[in-house]
């Protein structure tokens, strides 16, 4: 056991964080300490496939006005992105070209046109390493990530 | 191939009262299934006819997508509560 995931287990055991969140910094350390070591195990060389989007918005607890926030828990399947991204086929060219100009002048240099149905399966794929982590000063904590 | 969803559960608590329900899918949908197939000759006709301005292939694709959709909501959970409301809706 190495110092990292000692650390990681006494900040559980001290309820630092969540099993969720001990789970997977553990799973992070793995992949990079075995990556580093050049060690081939399982875990590291086959990327699992992100089953659900999760976002979760929590009281901050440290927070004065954390009791006022309201508690989400949103957990959408990975296959209902899938389903939807094919939607953006039925958006008119009209439509997608204003899409196209809003994101330019947000600063977002992104042609939607080009997404294609190939390219769906890479997008997703590219979510899996998704993780939001903010605390705002309202006193809630919102978390964006994959599992 | 997915299976579509079983059981939809929906629940909302709040100051006016509480509300719960699980939804048998399972029943529903062969039922909603058999509608479509009563209707699927005036869906045709309503395609053929918008195809010349765009909107028959845009349904078709609807039609096509519209059931891998429902396939995909399993496992789908919204969780959203306040102190007074909660509201929770599941699909399995």
């Amino acid at each position: 056991m190495t110092e990292n995931q000692k650390r990681i287990l006494e900040m559980l055991a001290d309820k630092k964080i969540s099993v969720d969140d001990a789970h997977r910094l553990l799973n992070a350390i793995d992949s990079t300490e075995g990556s580093q070591r050049g060690i081939p195990r399982a875990e590291t060389t086959t990327k699992t496939k992100p089953k659900y989007l999760r976002v979760t918005i929590v009281p901050d607890l440290t927070h004065e006005h954390s009791q006022n926030v309201d508690r989400v828990n949103i957990r959408v399947p990975m296959s209902l992105i899938r389903a939807g991204i094919k939607l953006t086929s039925l958006i008119p060219i009209e439509a997608r070209d204003k899409v196209n100009k809003a994101l330019q002048e947000k600063g977002i240099d992104f042609d939607i046109h080009k997404v294609k149905p190939e390219d769906i399966e890479d997008l997703v794929e590219a979510l899996s390493d998704l993780e939001v982590d903010v605390a705002s000063s309202k006193g809630e904590k919102v978390k964006v990530f994959v599992e | 191939m997915k299976l579509p969803p079983t059981l939809m559960h929906v629940k909302i608590h709040g100051e006016e009262g509480n509300f719960g329900i699980w939804l048998p899918l399972f029943l529903l949908l062969p039922l909603a299934f058999v509608v479509f197939i009563i209707l699927l000759p005036l869906i045709l006709i309503a395609i053929i006819v918008l195809w010349p301005s765009g909107w028959g292939r845009r349904s078709l694709l609807t039609l096509w997508i519209a059931p891998q959709i429902l396939c995909s909501l399993r496992g789908l959970k919204v969780d959203i509560k306040n102190e007074k409301e909660n509201v929770f809706i599941s699909i399995v």
